[in-house]
């Protein structure tokens, strides 16, 4: 079976964030839940100015923080690599954020239903939208997925909830690579079997030199970066995008 | 007492040992539970093809389609432009198109203009009805009464050409706002109507002039296209110099950065020049037979001339001959007596122009190390390899590959004569549309007005109110800014006659335009105003009669060229569901619009029109008396663009690829003959006969100062507002937001939620500003010394020279969205139109001297 992985090239990416949108409307996720995340870092001082991007998509972790400490198994390993959320049965403890090292969890505060950036309740849309909300509502999403057959699309969305990226997975098994990876302008985001020596992953990783994230604590990500370094203490974060956690 | 999931948590801590067994048996259920709700429910799927609207690039999408609701925007993956990818605005303009504050139906104002407006909604037929009677009205007494102001260049043939053309209206665009004095410069110089980009498949060193590689949101390709193409180019070996204040997302494709001063490019070009010529590094041969170089020119600045030709000094017969002469040699240099005259062939008086122009003199002036000036040009000459060939498509053609990308960085008071300069430093190396070199985004054709720019006949007033052929812009852009000058002060541009009324196509000039308290002031001078938008934009609220509700991604418009350069396509936007609210696609509301004021029908009317601007010939002409369906119209239009299938084709597959562009087209050397014949104008004669007309006419030296045969450097005018404005502030685009149509987009706006203003933190620190405060940027006006302000948060950076500041645009456009309150203003308000803020050519800058203080 697959083991999927995802290989970052930061010589390529440029910063543009459509990544961002691209896995907001496919997964539906309301405001300010932001599962892909693309840092825009400065370094070094003027004009020796290094200005550099850096994606971050959840590591779906080998040895994943977020799946030992769930306490009711909503959190788990799939076969193939995922790290899946099952948001039927979150209870909303958190205990997933705290141990994440990568801040990729985000914890529904609010109804997302009255978080989605504009009131969608308007009467002349209905008769279009058949009362969706958001109007752009993927049907996948609520879907059971996998051997497991758990529901582990589109996070849920639901308050008292936590949610994160999952690789897509209603992509997945139609074999369509992420929503993010799909959509990247610059073809800097690559996603597939990591197992597979002969996969376009594989073989970036074999040309290039890599590091994933915090290797060093041990969380053994499946995601790499190449053609490029980790930021540092001294990497400042430029124009943030506000994330509700 | 209702149980949280977290209470339960709780709970089964409390009972400790039970959990595991309990998880187990919560487990089975979830599953069986989860099971029917999985693939049952049956869902109507389907993908639509269309073309992106929110941005330039008109890119290829698909539109995923579930139960008729539009639920994905993704890339079309045929498209040449985007293959498969779209870049943030394309993929959240899927909430546009969903938007409940835009305008839903036609609107008539009940109040009165110039404050937020009060409308009631209409009927399409009362509210059309009451602008067809105003345009007839207006147009019994002069049709050029009628202004026509578009925001964007999308359907030139049906909006700019049938339908203006059918009113008898002005039409006026942004360009001025935008990089048309950089197309003015190539059209006289070069030729085609153009701006500079580079040849990504062959280039190996690029000058990315003022143009922010990722970010920089111009010129055409410039969100994905180009990106893709510089990705590859970069992993090829490109080498990218950035010439730019502000480093930004050209951070990590910069092998190296130039922090410039703004408004001094046209110093570091002439310094380039200078070593260029200097070094040897100069294409002869190119220059001999392709430009004026070797043109004889008089004490007078004028060519020498026999029975009308220009004169070249012919080495092989030491003796002056016509330019096209056979087998003649000309002389680049020395100096010549012929008929008793001293006479210098253009590139002697240009190489003497150049002495004073060392990197040592624009080092100070620009704020680069001369060292580094004098690198950047031996690097530049090195790589352009001058003298060598590249066997292209079965053809061999000079191989330069060096290039340059510019847009936007025409907006600087210099401008016209930067662009001139940066073309001469390619032309100085023979990289003018050579293999690898100096490149245009489309094929290689020469604009009419290469030749209508050398033989402008200066009229004497009265002048009309865009000021063509008037001796303030011999050679002009039509500026919006500049027609609003003139409306409030007609006596000063000798003008009689003023517009009445404006139709605003897609375009917001209370907000995306800069000096906006003379468009406040000029716009009250309209009798009639009616606005297309889908939103309320801040100059519907403050000054439409009538606004009427244009839809979004869901109309028809096309033929759209959908060529990367390399690559030839076609494409049409097709509606990706029915439109939403009351909104009606553009050609929609003209055919009806056209029909109530009688311009529809019959000789010259629109449908006649529609016919000769869209090529509709013989079976596939429009039948000029009956008003055809908008799908009709597409489908002749598709039918004449030789897509036999008709519509029916691209709403089945998108895209119509048409395979590679002949590298014949796109390379001006390839051409039969090269350059269709035409000689590049290295030395402007035209411009210094412009310069004295002007004067023998009685205008200003600020008008006819730039006016130079050759381009010479002198400082900007804002320059001298006084010390205290000591930072210069620049403006920028933001790759989250396509000018006035984006940042309302909450998916678009939560990525870039409001306005800040860029600053160096040593610049902050010697203010006391620390990031996040709010800051007062006081701008200045040189010569009529007004001061405007406005009030915006401060965002720190070590990638912007300490002494200028930035400020994107996209902010304060729409009104009363819940996502544009509090977003802050538009910096706008802070540049100014007229004197010293416009180049030679009528267009505008974006540079103004400002001082900046805490609020």
């Amino acid at each position: 079976m697959a083991r999927y992985g995802m290989v970052i090239d930061l010589e390529r990416c440029m910063g543009c964030r459509a990544c961002m949108v691209a896995c907001k409307v496919e997964n539906n996720t309301a405001q300010a839940i932001l599962w892909m995340y693309v840092f825009r870092f400065e370094d070094g001082k003027y004009p020796n100015t290094h200005v550099w991007f850096m994606p971050r998509p959840c590591m779906h972790c080998d040895n994943a923080p977020c799946v030992k400490v769930c306490p009711v198994g909503a959190r788990f390993k799939r076969e193939d690599g995922l790290t899946a959320t099952d948001w039927e049965r979150c209870i909303g403890c958190r205990y997933c954020e705290v141990a994440c090292p990568y801040g990729v969890n985000y914890f529904n505060w609010k109804e997302p239903a009255r978080n989605y950036y504009l009131d969608w309740g308007d009467k002349d849309l209905a008769s279009v939208t058949n009362g969706e909300v958001p109007p752009y509502k993927n049907p996948d999403l609520d879907k059971a997925y996998g051997l497991e057959q758990r529901r582990i699309a589109g996070g849920g969305h639901t308050k008292g909830v936590i949610e994160k990226c999952t690789f897509c997975v209603q992509r997945l098994e139609r074999g369509l690579p992420p929503a993010c990876v799909a959509n990247c302008p610059v073809f800097a985001l690559h996603f597939g079997d990591l197992d597979d020596p002969n996969s376009n992953v594989s073989r970036l990783l074999q040309k290039k030199p890599s590091f994933r994230l915090l290797e060093e604590v041990g969380t053994q990500p499946r995601v790499y970066y190449i053609g490029g370094r980790p930021p540092s203490s001294e990497s400042r974060q430029i124009e943030p995008v506000k994330a509700r956690v | 007492m209702e149980l949280t999931r977290r209470d339960f948590l709780k709970g089964s801590a409390a009972v400790g040992g039970t959990l595991v067994a309990g998880r187990c048996l919560v487990d089975e259920l979830e599953t069986l539970a989860a099971a029917p709700g999985g693939a049952a429910a049956a869902v109507a799927e389907e993908w639509v093809p269309s073309t992106c609207w929110i941005g330039k690039q008109d890119c290829g999408l698909l539109a995923r389609r579930v139960n008729g609701r539009v639920v994905k925007l993704e890339g079309h993956p045929a498209h040449p432009r985007n293959r498969g990818t779209l870049c943030p605005k394309g993929v959240g303009q899927i909430m546009a198109i969903y938007d409940p504050n835009r305008v839903k139906t036609p609107l008539i104002r009940t109040n009165e203009k110039g404050v937020p407006g009060q409308f009631r909604p209409a009927t399409w037929d009362e509210a059309l009805t009451l602008v067809a009677e105003k345009l007839k009205e207006v147009r019994a007494k002069d049709p050029k009464q009628v202004l026509w102001q578009k925001g964007r260049s999308k359907q030139e043939a049906i909006y700019d050409k049938a339908f203006v053309g059918a009113i008898g209206a002005v039409a006026v665009g942004h360009g001025s706002y935008c990089s048309d004095a950089g197309y003015r410069a190539a059209e006289y110089t070069i030729g085609p109507h153009a701006n500079a980009n580079p040849d990504f498949r062959y280039c190996r060193y690029m000058l990315s002039w003022g143009w922010n590689i990722t970010n920089s949101g111009g010129n055409k390709f410039c969100w994905l296209t180009w990106n893709q193409q510089l990705v590859a180019a970069k992993e090829r070996g490109l080498k990218v110099v950035v010439i730019d204040p502000y480093l930004r997302g050209a951070g990590p494709f910069a092998d190296e950065w130039l922090p410039i001063k703004p408004g001094t490019d046209l110093a570091l070009a002439l310094a380039l020049c200078h070593v260029l010529v200097k070094e040897g590094f100069v294409d002869r041969p190119y220059l001999q037979k392709y430009t004026n170089a070797p043109f004889l020119v008089q004490a007078d600045g004028t060519f020498l001339r026999v029975a009308d030709k220009e004169q070249v000094w012919d080495e092989a017969t030491n003796s002056a001959q016509p330019f096209d002469a056979q087998g003649v040699k000309p002389a680049l240099e020395g100096e010549y007596t012929v008929q008793d005259k001293k006479v210098k062939p253009a590139f002697q008086l240009f190489k003497e122009h150049l002495t004073k122009y060392t990197p040592e003199w624009a080092a100070d002036i620009c704020g680069i190390p001369a060292e580094t000036i004098q690198r950047v040009a031996r690097e530049l000459g090195q790589n352009a390899m001058i003298g060598s060939t590249i066997v292209v498509d079965g053809m061999t053609l000079p191989y330069r590959p060096v290039g340059v990308m510019s847009y936007h960085v025409s907006q600087q008071e210099l401008g016209f004569q930067f662009y001139r300069a940066m073309y001469t430093v390619m032309m100085l190396v023979g990289a003018v549309e050579a293999v690898g070199g100096l490149r245009i985004d489309s094929t290689w054709k020469v604009h009419a007005n290469f030749e209508a720019f050398e033989k402008i006949k200066i009229k004497d007033p009265p002048y009309d109110y865009t000021l063509g052929a008037s001796k303030f812009f011999p050679i002009r852009t039509s500026n919006p800014g500049m027609i609003a000058k003139v409306m409030l002060n007609p006596q000063k541009y000798q003008v009689e006659k003023i517009p009445e009324m404006a139709i605003i196509h897609m375009a917001n000039p209370l907000a995306s335009f800069t000096d906006q308290p003379t468009f406040m002031e000029a716009y009250k001078k309209f009798k009639f105003v009616v606005v297309l938008d889908p939103w309320l934009s801040r100059t519907a609220d403050l000054f439409a009669d009538v606004v009427l509700p244009v839809a979004t991604l869901e109309k028809y418009e096309g033929p759209i060229g959908a060529s990367d350069m390399y690559t030839d396509a076609t494409v049409f936007r097709l509606p990706v569901m029915d439109p939403l609210y009351q909104s009606r696609g553009e050609l929609d509301i003209y055919l009806d619009l056209c029909e109530k004021a009688g311009l529809l029908y019959g000789k010259n009317g629109f449908l006649d029109r529609l016919n000769t601007e869209l090529g509709l010939k013989d079976a596939n002409a429009l039948d000029i008396t009956k008003k055809p369906t908008v799908r009709e119209v597409m489908d002749r239009a598709a039918r004449a663009a030789g897509q036999a299938e008709g519509i029916a084709y691209f709403e089945k597959n998108g895209v119509w690829v048409k395979g590679p562009v002949s590298a014949k087209k796109y390379y001006g050397y390839a051409a039969s003959p090269p350059f269709n014949g035409i000689r590049h104008r290295l030395y402007g004669e035209a411009l210094l006969r412009y310069q004295r007309e002007q004067q023998a006419k009685g205008a200003d030296k600020i008008y006819w100062q730039d006016y130079t045969p050759l381009p010479t450097w002198r400082p900007p005018t804002m320059w001298s507002s006084p010390a205290e404005y000591d930072l210069t502030l620049i403006s920028y685009k933001k790759i989250e937001f396509k000018q006035s149509r984006a940042s309302q987009v909450p998916l678009l706006a939560e990525l870039a939620p409001e306005q800040r203003l860029a600053i160096n933190p040593a610049a902050a620190r010697a203010r006391g500003i620390q990031e996040g405060d709010e800051v007062w940027v006081e701008s200045h006006n040189a010569v009529t010394g007004e001061t405007r302000k406005i009030k915006v948060k401060v965002e720190l950076t070590e990638a912007i020279r300490p002494d200028v500041v930035g400020l994107p645009h996209h902010y304060g456009e729409v009104a009363r969205h819940p996502w544009t309150k509090g977003q802050g203003p538009t910096p706008n308000t802070l540049f100014f139109t007229g004197e010293g803020y416009v180049t030679n050519t009528g267009d505008n800058t974006f540079h103004v001297r400002v001082r900046v203080y805490k609020a």
